[in-house]
This record gives structure tokens, C-alpha cells and sequence, in this order.
């Protein structure tokens, strides 16, 4: 059972979820929990032998009803393999359970934020290498995408929106774009190669999306992850995560506020080169000040040139 | 928006289950160009297999 405790000092909340320090750690191959259960094979989280797409509530969970909720999402029942080289229609199908998800997860009345994200690489944590992400439903509204709907007051309507045209109109950071989605550095990137995929229109979350833009974010994500792996030839480690609208219950006739989210996906990338490692130190982590040192229109070049390579 | 999200889902017949740990406690459910069997784990916990049918539905 996970425990919420409110830091006054940041203004924020913390989990302490202790059950988590026994969870699987790098298990050998024939372990892997995420494998489909095969004859004579050990029982796995998936008993079955085989299945395209598996969601299960984790085992281990940060959150938990009537809390919040934590869920595992397995891509498919090969071990090997990676988003990026999930089939086409395997990606889009992935769309379409996150939409599940948003949807059922955010309708829960303990439920503020679904997160959906996925972290690859032993570099940010990932315990198991099978391909597959997690899902956090917050029993409240993380900073994260509280900073968002500030930043949407601050501009006056939707930030993304304006942060979009902008980065159309400058132009340089822009790595690709089609009817459906654009993706760019951001003009204040944190990472050297940080990377947001954004839905052209305005789409508050999954729910709001037309078939044909799901199918786009598919193919989108996946040529982004595709360059990445190209960028330095190595299985590239990042943080995928899914921002959208928050999912809070409001007091029946309040005042939605102008904001309402949009959805765009976003990576945090830790590789500042081919070995090396942005670490968040002295100014990150007590002052919470990025230093960067790369510029945006530099990464966005590169990152260009490996996402032509890896088409 | 910003609330609860509300959209219908359609059903669709039931699934079989495999050996081990589960069996559908629901009908499957059809959410674009998937479809959702839904399971419950020997411990309780749910699991949802989700399998590709395309704009059409299965054949």
C-alpha cells in the first residue's frame, strides 16, 4: 500500500510506495515476467502463449485503488525488440489501448492525471527489458502537467498550440511533420536530443483524436525512436511520456478555466553523447535549473540527419 | 477538457481462455481497431489482451 505525504516546503506530493524495493530487478531471459507463458515454461504475468497487446495492473504499484492506479502495457510477446521495431499496425493498435486506458482509467472518480510513458533503458531505471511501458493514474494533478495549465494562462489559451506555431514559424529545430503531427527539439530543451511530438490541431487527449491522426502518432513516434537509435548506432535510452488532459473531478457547474490540455508526447533523452550521460546534479536537483550544453538547433540538425538515415 | 471523459464503448461476444491464471469477466469489447478480452489474474489483479482486428473489425 502506497502512502502520499504532502512536502510543504515544495508544495508537492510524494509517494512512498516501500513495496516496490523487492520488485523484479534484470531478470535472466527465461524469467522475463512479460514473456507469454509457454508449455512447460514458468507461469508468467501473461498466461498464455502468445497475445499482441497485454495490459495487466502492476504488481508492484506506485499507486493503487481507491488511489490511483499503476498498470503495465506489454507491446507484444516477443522479448526482443523495441518500440521502434514494433510492425505498423502493432504501433497503432498501441495507440488505440492507450486511448483505452485514458478513457477507463480517467473515469474513475480517485483518478486526476492518467500518465501513460514508457522508460527504455537500464540508463533511466528500466527493470525489465521486455518492450513495454507503464501507466500511472495520480489521485492528483503531478506538477508536471499542473506546470502546463499554468503556462496555458500565462499565454492565454492553449501553450502548446502557441508553442507549436512558433516553432513552424522559426523552423529550425523542426525534425518532421505531416498533416497529423510535427515534431521538434523545443526551443528550451532540457535534454541534448529532448524531442516533442505534437498533434497539429488541437486535441486535448487520445479521446479527441480521428482515426487517421492516431495512425499518424503511430508512425511519428516511431520514426523519432527509429532516429534515435540511428543518432549514435546503440539502442537509445529515453523517457517517452504522454501528456494530456487531466482527468479531475470538478464540483458539478465550476468553472473548467481556459485551459484544457493538448496532446503531444515528449522524450527525455539522458545520452548528451554517444557514452555520455547527462546527469542531474548540484543545479538540476537543488536549485532545479537545467545547464545545458547543447544547443537545440545543433541536436535538431543532427537529430535530422540520423532520422533520414534510420527512414 | 478538463474532467472525466465520457465515450460509449461497444460490445462484442465473449473470448475463450487459455491455460493458467485467468478467464474473461467480460465480454470483449471493440475500441477501434482493437479488440479487448477482458481477464482476472489468480490474485485478483486484471489483465486486458488486447488484439488487432483493423478498421473492420475481426474477419
Amino acid at each position: 500500500v502506497s502512502e502520499l505525504r504532502f512536502d510543504e516546503l515544495r508544495g508537492e506530493q510524494v509517494a512512498y510506495a516501500i513495496h516496490r524495493q523487492d520488485r523484479t530487478f534484470l531478470p535472466a531471459r527465461d524469467h522475463c515476467p512479460l514473456c507469454p507463458t509457454r508449455p512447460d515454461g514458468p507461469v508468467t504475468e501473461i498466461p498464455f502463449p502468445a497475445f499482441e497487446i497485454a495490459v495487466f495492473e502492476n504488481r508492484f504499484p506506485s499507486f493503487t485503488a481507491p488511489l490511483g492506479a499503476a498498470e503495465v502495457v506489454v507491446y507484444t510477446d516477443q522479448h526482443d525488440g523495441s518500440f521502434g521495431t514494433l510492425e505498423p499496425e502493432r504501433a497503432e493498435a498501441l495507440m488505440w489501448v492507450w486511448r483505452h486506458r485514458y478513457h477507463e482509467l480517467g473515469a474513475r472518480e480517485d483518478i486526476d492525471y492518467v500518465f501513460i510513458f514508457e522508460n527504455r533503458g537500464v540508463e533511466v531505471g528500466v527493470t525489465l527489458s521486455h518492450p513495454h511501458g507503464q501507466i500511472y493514474g495520480y489521485p492528483f494533478l503531478p506538477p508536471v502537467p499542473g506546470l502546463e495549465l499554468a503556462a496555458d494562462e500565462r499565454l492565454g489559451g492553449c501553450a502548446p498550440c502557441a508553442l507549436l506555431e512558433r516553432e513552424l514559424t522559426d523552423g529550425r529545430r523542426l525534425l518532421f511533420e505531416d498533416e497529423g503531427v510535427v515534431a521538434y527539439v523545443p526551443y528550451a530543451a532540457r535534454w541534448a536530443y529532448e524531442a516533442h511530438v505534437v498533434m497539429r490541431e488541437h486535441r486535448p487527449s487520445l479521446l479527441d483524436c480521428h482515426p487517421e491522426e492516431l495512425r499518424l502518432l503511430a508512425g511519428a513516434l516511431q520514426r523519432l525512436v527509429r532516429g534515435y537509435d540511428a543518432l549514435f548506432e546503440r539502442p537509445f535510452p529515453y523517457v517517452m511520456a504522454l501528456h494530456q488532459a487531466p482527468t479531475v473531478t470538478r464540483e458539478p457547474g465550476a468553472d473548467a478555466g481556459p485551459t484544457s490540455g493538448h496532446l503531444h508526447v515528449e522524450f527525455y533523452p539522458p545520452l548528451r553523447t554517444a557514452e555520455k550521460l547527462k546527469y542531474l546534479a548540484g543545479s538540476e536537483q537543488g536549485a532545479g535549473s537545467f545547464i545545458s550544453d547543447t544547443l537545440p538547433e545543433e541536436s535538431a540538425a543532427t537529430l535530422r540527419e540520423a532520422i533520414a538515415r534510420a527512414s | 477538457m478538463v474532467g472525466k471523459p465520457r465515450e460509449p464503448d461497444a460490445s462484442e461476444p465473449a473470448a475463450s481462455a487459455d491455460r493458467g491464471a485467468a478467464c474473461p469477466a467480460r465480454p470483449e469489447e471493440r475500441c477501434g481497431v482493437v479488440q479487448v478480452a477482458r481477464h482476472v489474474k489468480d490474485d485478483g489483479r486484471a489483465l486486458l489482451l488486447y488484439t488487432y482486428v483493423g478498421e473492420r473489425g475481426p474477419a
